[in-house]
């Protein structure tokens, strides 16, 4: 799994807090509201820590962080 | 500001919210709307007459007016000379700005720029909108309708201290047109026809919002503009003690003071938003004008100014309190 443990806890804990199941990879993170326009921001600054990258800001998109696969390929592609 | 305060209990209904979505999504109760017909011109001379008169001054010490609005009282010419006139300004070289939620920032640039160079000896900064009339209270517009207020503010830039004056250290712009799509207003405008446009429905003649663009873009760009212009004054953010930003969205500034680790606890960062809304050009110099009047501002004191507009365009200002 390319998705660090820090961005698994982040995004399970928001998961946990709305009482949504374990995610699934292609599950819209945006519809369960896992993830808004703030929590998203707070999610990068997670994976530009713990993968110690930087995201430009044109990458700051929703479709790049839609579900657990996009952002894998996200990063997959960042780091290729 | 203008005298008609619109409660969100009153406006709510008409965009299918409740008056507590509108306080929880963007930290705003109410705000004030000009009653029709007001220029915005009108507001901005009432601003500018209040400014002199703290100051001291009267209108014939102005010797440049800039003048940061993006609803102006006419396409054609700039509403600048609308304010020299209704100020009783001399004949003074007078210049609209049109940088939407950061013309507070462009406009304090640009006059200590003039002052600077000895262009000029004081600059009015005037800053004003009047956004009801634009708006679409209609649900399908609710995101954007629930955020505007009217009003205006001015400021006075001049090379001298005088009571209650703070010096400008630094300000920092930048913009990315990439997103000219995510925020504004298209018509009356060239780009779609001139005058009353050919091909656009009524909705699209009506401001428009990409909510989600706008939060994730200033969130990261207002936080990374304010580093930078910290490092470049070899400040940190432990440094500051007041952020006056652009009023757009309380949950907008929350974020940027978390993201900036500046402790929100001390009651450093100002809003005036739950009383007045958005007012985009006007609300930084208010956000200013209502922490000097709080007497909170001591003699050093670091004050962060961080804006986001339309075009995008954002950036941050630096001053320090000289009291």
């Amino acid at each position: 799994m390319l998705l660090p443990k820090e961005a698994h806890d982040f995004l399970n804990e928001n998961a946990r807090r709305l009482g949504v199941p374990a995610l699934q990879p292609t599950e819209d993170l945006f519809a369960l509201g896992v993830l808004d326009s703030f929590a998203l921001v707070d999610f990068i600054g997670v994976l530009e820590q713990a993968c110690n990258i930087r995201v430009p800001d044109s990458d700051v998109s929703v479709p790049n962080f839609q579900t657990l696969e996009t952002i894998e390929g996200y990063l997959e592609k960042h780091r290729g | 500001m203008p005298e008609r305060v619109v409660t969100n209990d009153e406006l709510a209904p008409k965009l299918g919210l409740t008056s507590e979505q509108i306080l929880r999504s963007s930290g705003i109760l109410r705000r004030r709307w000009v009653e029709p017909g007001t220029a915005t011109s009108s507001l901005a001379s009432a601003a500018l007459r209040l400014a002199l008169d703290d100051a001291g001054l009267d209108s014939g010490n102005i010797d440049y007016l800039i003048f940061g609005t993006m609803t102006p009282d006419r396409f054609i010419p700039g509403s600048a000379s609308a304010v020299q006139k209704k100020a009783g300004l001399r004949h003074i070289p007078c210049v609209d700005i049109r940088a939407t939620c950061c013309n507070a920032l462009y406009g304090l640039q640009l006059a200590a720029a003039l002052v600077k160079s000895r262009t000029a000896k004081r600059v009015a900064v005037c800053l004003a909108d009047v956004q009801s009339v634009w708006l679409d209270l209609s649900p399908a517009a609710a995101n954007i309708s629930m955020l505007f207020g009217d009003g205006a503010s001015a400021l006075i830039v001049g090379g001298e201290e005088r009571e209650s004056s703070v010096e400008i250290v630094d300000v920092l712009l930048a913009t990315d047109g990439a997103y000219v799509d995510d925020l504004g207003l298209r018509s009356p405008g060239t780009e779609f026809g001139a005058g009353v446009a050919r091909d656009l429905t009524p909705e699209q003649c009506r401001p428009h919002m990409k909510g989600q663009s706008v939060i994730l873009q200033a969130s990261r760009r207002i936080a990374s503009a304010c580093r930078e212009l910290l490092q470049r004054n070899n400040l940190g953010i432990e440094q500051v003690r007041w952020i006056v930003p652009h009023q757009a969205n309380s949950n907008l500034l929350a974020q940027v003071a978390r993201a900036l680790n500046f402790p929100v606890e001390t009651g450093g960062v100002i809003s005036i938003l739950e009383n007045f809304g958005n007012t985009s050009s006007a609300s930084m110099g208010m956000a200013l004008d209502n922490l000097r009047r709080s007497q909170r501002l001591q003699p050093g004191d670091y004050l962060l100014l961080p804006g986001f507009g339309a075009g995008f365009t954002w950036g941050a200002g630096l001053c320090r309190s000289l009291v």
